[in-house]
């Protein structure tokens, strides 16, 4: 017999993340979902938006297939940290972030940074609650990139340009990766960043204060 | 690389489905993805074979429909269809504002069930 059954797939794990976003809404958290290929510079760039005076309370949640580095490098600024250990996952999904909401104080937090797994593919599928989706290329990855991964730079509000000081050192082609993403998301917010020089690091911090911290932006 | 989540929760939803209609076995499932949802059709089935035998689903097969990447342009209102899994701008005039009108779907449509 022929039973009807008319579901979006990932509708169990659309229905956690709305759970998940309701709280973080009424905490005031603003929620950002970090991700990028493994390398790029994810946990650095935290880490050097953490050193910064920004005045923001943040907190992160660590995904990763294995290991506490990235969360242990983070620990060492006082703030709220919790590792995920996918166990061989590529990406987090809503539950996962659902079972540790309680060990985070997200009352005493104004963003909270999910740094997702390192993967241009598979992340951009799993809403996770998130206010929005953040994502970062190393100008070393290339700039065939955007048209590769199209999905992840379409669900992305905000695209930061990561090692931007070895441009001078490869035949990468940045009009190219702006022309391309932007075509596939007009909307983009392109930073051009090196968290090596610190160079657009104020700019990002500016955004960043701007988008997350209620009252500023509304 | 995921889609063997992606199969996980099709088969979690199909397995409910049947128990509530008060069958015990499903014989195929017709499901509907889109060429920009970024799941590989063949990889799906792959999981989904992988991951059956312990389900309502152990004999069933999988029908994957592909669907194209359509969109209508915001500038010319042509509506027209492409061969990737994107869109960069307008194929008759040009213009870079549309909307995306199909090829982002992770849709279960049906099943057949005994």
């Amino acid at each position: 017999m022929k039973v009807r059954v008319v579901t979006k797939i990932l509708e169990a794990n659309d229905r956690i993340a709305l759970e998940n976003r309701k709280i973080f809404n009424r905490h005031g958290v603003y929620v950002i979902n970090l991700m990028s290929a493994p390398g790029a510079g994810k946990t650095t760039l935290l880490e050097k938006t953490l050193e910064q005076q920004t005045g923001l309370r943040i907190g992160v949640i660590e995904g990763d297939i294995a290991g506490t580095d990235d969360a242990e490098r983070l620990e060492t600024f006082g703030i709220p940290v919790v590792q995920i250990n996918t166990g061989g996952a590529c990406h987090l999904d809503a539950n996962m972030i659902y079972e540790v909401l309680g060990d985070l104080p997200l009352q005493d937090m104004d963003i909270l940074f999910i740094e997702n797994v390192g993967n241009l593919v598979c992340p951009a599928e799993f809403k996770v609650g998130e206010d929005i989706k953040v994502m970062l290329l190393s100008i070393t990855e290339g700039h065939d990139k955007p048209l590769k991964y199209p999905l992840m730079f379409q669900e992305s509000s905000a695209l930061v340009l990561n090692k931007i000081d070895l441009a001078p050192y490869t035949d990468v082609d940045l009009g190219k990766i702006r022309r391309d993403a932007l075509s596939l998301n007009p909307g983009l917010k392109i930073f051009e960043v090196s968290c090596k020089t610190g160079q657009g690091l104020g700019e990002w911090v500016g955004w960043l204060k701007e988008t997350g911290l209620p009252g500023i932006s509304g | 690389m995921h889609e063997v989540s992606i199969a996980l929760n099709l088969i979690e939803i199909v397995s409910e489905q049947c128990r509530k209609s008060g069958f015990s076995r499903i014989d195929s499932v017709n499901v509907r993805i889109g060429r920009a949802s970024g799941i590989m059709p063949d990889a799906l089935n792959f999981a989904f074979d992988a991951i059956k035998d312990d389900s309502m689903a152990k004999g069933a097969s999988l029908q994957i429909e592909v669907v194209p990447v359509t969109g209508r342009c915001g500038e010319c209102s042509n509506t027209f269809s492409v061969e990737e899994d994107y869109i960069l701008s307008c194929p008759a005039c040009g213009g870079s504002s549309f909307s995306i009108i199909s090829g982002r779907e992770l849709d279960i449509i049906n099943m057949e069930v005994s």
